[in-house]
């Protein structure tokens, strides 16, 4: 187990020195920041004197050197349009994206479970029939549109919920809802399918036999089998959802690190940017490593690979 | 051939899928006579029209025909994901094969390049990507590419790898067969059925994705029509022109909804031969 | 046989469920009452330094109402006196200012002339002097302290625009900004203006609190939000939920919605000039052409696109000089397709050519009125092509003087017919097009340095008709503010884009 720890660990640190390495490449090809701090009507060598204040004009690689070993001290430099320290912003954002995730993958597999049951429970009925719509819904259109109609409907048309932004619960819905919506409809199809496989099977034959009333071999055996693989299913999930947040906060203003991430990326803000993405690269390498580590030690023929 | 597809169409998804996708593809194709309006054609007195007689799906802010803009940006939108799926597919089973092949450091570095790539969540990066090359087809195709390309690789490899083991290769090389013949006969055909399955989804992805880059104004340049920088346009006009943002997203999902269905149909196809 | 759950155990459990989210999302949903005003506008302020004032709103709104400067800009373009109670030129070179007695910043310190000095002074340093004109543009060359409440200003030539760029050379305490370094001095402002800062959350809101000590008299709305609501349906959202009091920056298209029970549009015409650049430094030389560039304004159906894609709100352009100052012999040039068409052929086109349009989402309506403008050249023969620049590109462009074709920019929203002519002249860092005429050029800067009147106007107006008749620019129209206000309080929009919230009044 040591030995495979270790290997893991070695080769996330590599991964993350490539991520890094990436991030700031890219970043510095986004554009000249120098740009973005002057007025039309400076002069070249005010440009050039303030290129060289930031420290611009040294090689790629010592930057790099330099960003990297900030970094590592929690210094992510300071954004070009906002003049306030990159980690800060992305400290004050994180929880709001953790909120927005959170609440999704909440709802989607809250959701997509009762949905996933309901369907199995009756099957071919209409119920069963609006659960397949949508979820061949959520994988067909692109969510945000689901999510401007939503808005269409519920914020525009009945002034039920707000359009965008954040503030309490209500602002919370709509967005949660549009970002769990591709996830549910793929949960409730598993939970379906592993709901009536379990209800067809030998043992709940034998449970009702002994006389158990429904809701007891519902719970008790049937839902548990069922969600099995909608936990594998759901580690799966994250990642994506992750992805879609990005488009999803920018589509309700919602004050998270994706849309953070995004006005950086078209204000050319790069160290803004690659703070981002180091920090949700690095979140995503940790999280797999633990996983890995997790499955290593319940599974033991995992480490042999 | 036709075998395929009559065993496809059995099923009531992938038939309409199917018809669906033939639909979209014959409209994207007869373009030019199909579209009523030249969809670039700008009309000030003609703005934010609802579907009537004249425009049958409305107009946009300047005035465009909303029809004749989807038929045209289907055009667009498929051909962007088509040569996306076809560069990642070349790219993916060359990556594959070769360290599925020849293993060693070439296998080590690939792995390796694939992890840094998937740290990422893949929206991530292709925002960054974007925005620091500028947006336009050209990027936005290569960008696209760059989503699935990992897919056809490691199916490819595993599929190397097995057939490694099954001892083709080495009688082949022992009959003094060369690599390229080795890989040509032995390993691509078998390789062939999964990545078209792959190739299915990947399309869908790369429409999905598409819409997504363009409505958050990295894509496509926005004047050009594609599906996705028509949800752009009708963003602000969700309450006086619902028209506008409607429609795109409609034909993005019935499309999607046919190349899935094309997909899951060659799966369920290929399923008793592969081991999958 | 296939078992069910008891439908009714089921059902009863569900309800309950979806009537305690319900009642959760009501209490969420009513509308909230509180006393601070809400200001919703589509950007973030960039920074709280007094001199790193980058734009009109909203930090040019922001600085406004937390520092001072020595003379105000009225809203007609007028000088009217702020930190200065007086002012005179005791030679053409030589300018004095009387400072204010009893001012003090919001520390409790007074404001002197040792402040002035020092104020004036930073505006000369980087990285601030990139963005500040104060020294360039006037030619001062040293600001001398004469005593605790008066100010000598020492230029190298005579300017006839000193006042309009005192206008926001912001007054700081110099003990305070010469202790702190710049991180710190971009979000912890200190100046002597009528609001102080409370709290900055970048990219969210700014929250700003009275100054009770304020020597203008304390503003008569206490406690002032300005909030970062980029979407344009949200912020009229806002306004009916009662979120928000001023939405500012609403598209033509939508200001209608902002009538609603406590709230109601507004309107006023603005200042800023939209136009379409014509580059002079493209490969493209028909661009250098007067006949091509006539012709451009005669293809082009301005008033046209003022009644559909402006709803009648706006007048077009009848100068490169805002009015009052505007020349009134020159007309805009009209919707004459045939003309342009004639005037093309004359000039050695009459197969048209290819042009580049760019345009970057930044002044409203960018991407419609681009398109609509290349479909009028499309239908004279001209083939254009579109590209949607990003912002900082687009700047970059506009810096550099390095556009291909034209491009679709708003300018000088301000009343000051020297300033807005000095952009065209041939070393200007600001003259995108790159434009370059040594008459026109001579005429500014005589212009400029002109104290009689009657003499300055007639040189004014003999350099407006050149830039009129040699066609610049594509000229359009004046841009339309559009906002939506609550009935909660009472604000005059001013054409040039500045938010001076301090001058509101709640309503009763």
């Amino acid at each position: 187990m040591f030995g495979f720890t270790v290997g893991k660990l070695l080769r996330a640190s590599t991964v993350l020195l490539g991520v890094s390495f990436l991030a700031f490449i890219i970043g510095h090809a986004s554009g000249d920041p120098v740009l973005l701090l002057v007025r039309g009507d400076a002069t070249a060598e005010q440009k050039a004197e303030l290129r060289h204040s930031l420290g611009l004009d040294r090689p790629v690689l010592a930057q790099y050197v330099d960003y990297l070993g900030h970094a590592l001290h929690g210094d992510l430099g300071v954004s070009y349009r906002q003049h306030v320290g990159v980690a800060g912003l992305i400290r004050s954002r994180l929880p709001n994206s953790l909120e927005l995730a959170g609440a999704a993958f909440a709802a989607a597999t809250l959701l997509g479970f009762a949905l996933g049951v309901l369907a199995a429970l009756y099957r071919d009925r209409w119920i069963d029939h609006v659960v397949a719509a949508l979820s061949v819904l959520g994988q067909v259109v692109p969510g945000f549109w689901l999510g401007l109609m939503l808005v269409l409907l519920f914020a525009v048309h009945w002034r039920a919920l707000p359009v965008s932004g954040s503030g309490g619960i209500a602002y919370l819905v709509l967005p949660a809802l549009t970002l769990a919506l591709p996830t549910m409809g793929r949960m409730a199809r598993l939970v379906r399918a592993g709901m009536l496989e379990a209800l067809g099977s030998d043992y709940i034959r034998t449970a009702r036999a002994k006389g158990l009333g429904e809701s007891e071999i519902l719970l008790r055996h049937a839902a548990p089998n069922a969600s099995l693989p909608l936990v594998t299913q759901a580690g799966l999930e994250f990642g994506d959802m992750v992805g879609s947040a990005f488009i999803i906060e920018s589509v309700f203003a919602w004050p998270g690190l994706g849309r953070l991430t995004v006005n950086a990326v078209l204000q050319r803000d790069f160290l803004v940017v690659q703070g981002c993405v180091l920090v949700i690269a690095v979140a995503f390498v940790t999280i797999n490593l633990l996983v890995d580590l997790a499955y290593a030690w319940i599974d033991p023929r995992v480490r042999a690979r | 051939m036709s075998s395929m597809v009559l065993t496809m169409y059995r099923s009531r998804e992938t038939r309409l899928g199917l018809i669906l996708l033939t639909v979209v593809v014959f409209a994207a194709l007869a373009a030019p006579v199909l579209a009523p309006f030249d969809p670039g054609a700008v009309d000030p007195n003609a703005r934010l029209l609802p579907p009537g007689s004249v425009h049958l799906l409305g107009t946009d802010s300047v005035g465009r025909d909303i029809l004749s803009r989807l038929i045209y940006g289907g055009r667009l939108s498929l051909t962007v994901g088509l040569l996306a799926v076809l560069i990642s597919a070349l790219f993916g089973t060359f990556v594959g094969c070769m360290s599925g092949y020849f293993g060693g450091w070439l296998e080590a570095v690939s792995g390796w390049l694939i992890d840094v790539q998937l740290s990422f969540p893949f929206l991530l990066l292709a925002i960054f990507l974007l925005g620091a090359l500028g947006g336009g087809t050209v990027a936005v195709v290569l960008v696209l590419a760059l989503g699935t390309w990992v897919n056809y690789a490691r199916i490819v490899r595993a599929q190397v790898l097995s057939i490694k083991n099954l001892g083709y290769v080495e009688a082949a090389h022992a009959s003094g067969a060369g690599v390229l013949r080795i890989i040509g006969v032995h390993i691509l055909p078998n390789t062939l059925s999964p990545i078209c399955v792959v190739a299915s989804f990947s399309m869908a992805q790369a429409i999905l994705t598409e819409a997504g880059l363009s409505f958050l104004g990295v894509g496509l340049d926005p004047s050009t029509p594609s599906w996705g920088t028509m949800l752009n346009d009708g963003r602000d006009y969700l309450l006086s022109a619902w028209w506008i943002a409607t429609m795109p997203g409609i034909a993005i999902g019935l499309t999607v909804y046919g190349v899935t269905q094309l997909g899951e149909g060659l799966r369920e196809l290929l399923d008793p031969r592969g081991r999958r | 046989m296939r078992g069910r759950l008891e439908p009714a155990a089921f059902g009863r459990r569900l309800a309950t469920l979806l009537v305690i989210a319900a009642a959760i999302l009501q209490a969420s949903c009513a509308p909230k009452t509180q006393d601070a005003v809400v200001v919703a506008s589509v950007s973030d302020v960039s920074s709280l330094d007094p001199h790193l004032l980058d734009n009109n709103h909203p930090t040019g709104s922001l600085i406004w109402s937390l520092f001072d400067s020595l003379v105000r800009r009225g809203p007609d373009g007028a000088d009217l006196p702020r930190l200065a109670t007086s002012w005179e030129r005791s030679d053409p070179l030589t300018w004095r200012f009387h400072l204010r007695p009893g001012v003090k910043f919001q520390d409790g310190s007074p404001v002197t002339a040792e402040d002035v000095k020092f104020s004036f002074d930073r505006m000369n340093k980087p990285p601030f002097n990139t963005l500040q004109q104060l020294w360039a543009q006037t030619t001062l060359k040293e600001v001398r302290v004469v005593d605790a409440q008066t100010v000598e200003l020492q230029t190298a030539q005579p300017s006839v625009t000193m006042l309009y760029w005192l206008e926001e050379a912001f007054i700081a305490p110099k003990a305070y900004y010469s202790v702190h370094d710049a991180a710190y001095l971009n979000s912890h402002p200190l100046g002597s203006g009528p609001y102080s800062l409370v709290e900055w959350v970048p990219g969210d809101h700014v929250t700003l609190t009275a100054n009770p000590t304020y020597f203008g008299g304390a503003p008569a709305i206490k406690n002032v939000i300005f909030k970062v609501v980029p979407d344009a349906s949200a912020r009229l959202n806002g306004l009916t939920t009662g979120d928000i009091d001023l939405a500012l920056e609403l598209p033509p298209d939508m200001i209608s919605q902002a009538k609603t029970a406590h709230s109601r549009p507004v309107e006023i015409l603005g200042l800023r000039k939209l136009h379409f650049g014509i580059s002079q430094n493209a490969k493209l030389t028909a661009l250098r052409d007067p006949r091509v560039r006539q012709a451009m304004n005669y293809a082009v159906d301005v008033a046209g696109m003022i009644k559909t894609l402006m709803h009648g709100s706006t007048v077009p352009l009848t100068s490169v000089v805002n009015p009052p100052n505007a020349d009134p012999n020159l007309t805009p040039y009209g919707y004459h397709p045939d003309k342009a068409r004639a005037l093309l052929a004359a000039a050695g086109y009459p197969q048209g050519f290819d042009l580049d349009i760019d345009f970057t989402p930044f002044w409203g309506q960018d991407k419609d009125v681009s398109e609509t403008v290349a479909g009028y050249l499309n239908a004279v023969g001209i083939r254009t092509h579109l590209h949607a620049d990003e912002w900082n590109d687009f700047r970059r462009k506009l810096s550099d003087q390095s556009f291909d074709g034209i491009f679709y920019a708003g300018w000088a929203a301000l009343i000051n017919p020297s300033v807005e002519l000095v952009i065209f002249t041939c070393k200007q860092e600001d003259n995108a097009s790159g434009y370059c005429d040594p008459k026109f050029d001579d005429l500014v800067h005589r212009a400029n340095t002109e104290f009689d009147v009657d003499k300055r106007k007639a040189l004014l107006d003999a350099a407006q008709e050149i830039a009129w008749n040699d066609a610049y620019w594509i000229f359009l129209w004046r841009a339309p503010v559009y906002a939506g206000l609550s009935d909660r309080i009472d604000y005059q929009l001013r054409p040039d884009d500045y938010v001076e919230i301090y001058l509101a009044k709640p309503r009763h």
